[in-house]
């Protein structure tokens, strides 16, 4: 790549594309740029992003801004005894783990796995992982929660 | 060199040479800290079943050190930025301030700057309150 931009030639047109390599196992670049992530990742990504900005506004303000003072075992009980911090704390567990690892997802994408194979194999991985994730943050606020 | 040349040589002249690349940098930095404290945070948390109350209370008094409320402050700006960037690259899915990139970036940092100023403010209040040499109890 030039980086004389200034003294560029007139621009040419387009090449015309060239033909398909055949699909083996990997994709083909284009594909690759097309699907990356796919579009219910992300369309999730923006939702939980929504969710994330309500939701981590509510937490911060909350437990720094209107404050408790020092944090203890108690005052977490004292704010998840409303069912509306415990709407708000379980939907950012789950909201904060999907976008973690869908996010973290699409960093290695950037770089590596650019067969199918390994990409779904990925996306499994971090489905079993996050799930167990939210499952143990479940059972680790559930004192608090069904006190 | 007109504006306009300039700002359009910095298209393909080396990604590095534009805002947006460093808005993009930071907003992934800030998501690699975030993920990695979120899973460090559910740990914390669930201390509490783990071990009971005391635990978690223990690593809250560790937490009061005027080096986590540090700590926390850059973790709110990891926060901020990532959600007020995060806003921007939203509303361009949206399609709105396509025309206006670099306002609606300004805009965004405006907000999260001024945001930071609350947390800011109430980190130094906390510390200054709880600990009597302020942050001369880091030295």
């Amino acid at each position: 790549m030039t980086t004389d931009v200034v003294e560029r030639p007139p621009q040419t047109p387009p090449a015309p594309p060239a033909a398909s390599p055949p699909v083996t196992g990997r994709m083909r670049p284009t594909v690759i740029a097309d699907s990356a992530g796919g579009m219910w990742a992300w369309l999730l990504q923006r939702v939980t992003a929504v969710v994330l900005i309500i939701g981590l506004l509510t937490h911060l303000v909350a437990t720094h801004i209107f404050n408790i003072g020092h944090l203890s075992y108690l005052n977490i009980g004292d704010r998840l005894g409303s069912t509306f911090f415990v709407v708000i704390d379980v939907s950012l567990l789950a909201a904060a783990i999907f976008h973690g690892l869908n996010g973290a997802r699409m960093v290695v994408l950037d770089y590596w796995l650019e067969s199918r194979a390994g990409r779904r194999a990925l996306s499994i991985a971090l489905w079993v992982f996050g799930s167990a994730v939210f499952a143990y943050g479940l059972w680790a606020l559930w004192p608090w929660i069904s006190r | 060199m007109t504006p306009v040349d300039a700002a359009a040589t910095n298209v393909g002249a080396g990604n590095w040479k534009g805002l947006g690349m460093w808005a993009w940098l930071l907003f992934r930095v800030a998501g690699i800290v975030l993920v990695v404290y979120l899973f460090a945070h559910i740990g914390v948390i669930s201390t509490a079943r783990l071990g009971g109350r005391s635990t978690l209370n223990s690593a809250f008094d560790l937490f009061d050190h005027p080096l986590f409320v540090l700590l926390d402050l850059l973790l709110v700006w990891a926060v901020l930025f990532h959600a007020l960037n995060g806003v921007r690259i939203l509303l361009m899915d949206f399609g709105l301030g396509i025309h206006r990139h670099k306002l609606v970036f300004a805009a965004c940092m405006a907000v999260a700057v001024i945001s930071l100023g609350f947390f800011a403010f109430k980190a130094f209040a906390y510390i200054a309150a709880h600990h009597a040499g302020g942050l001369g109890g880091l030295i």
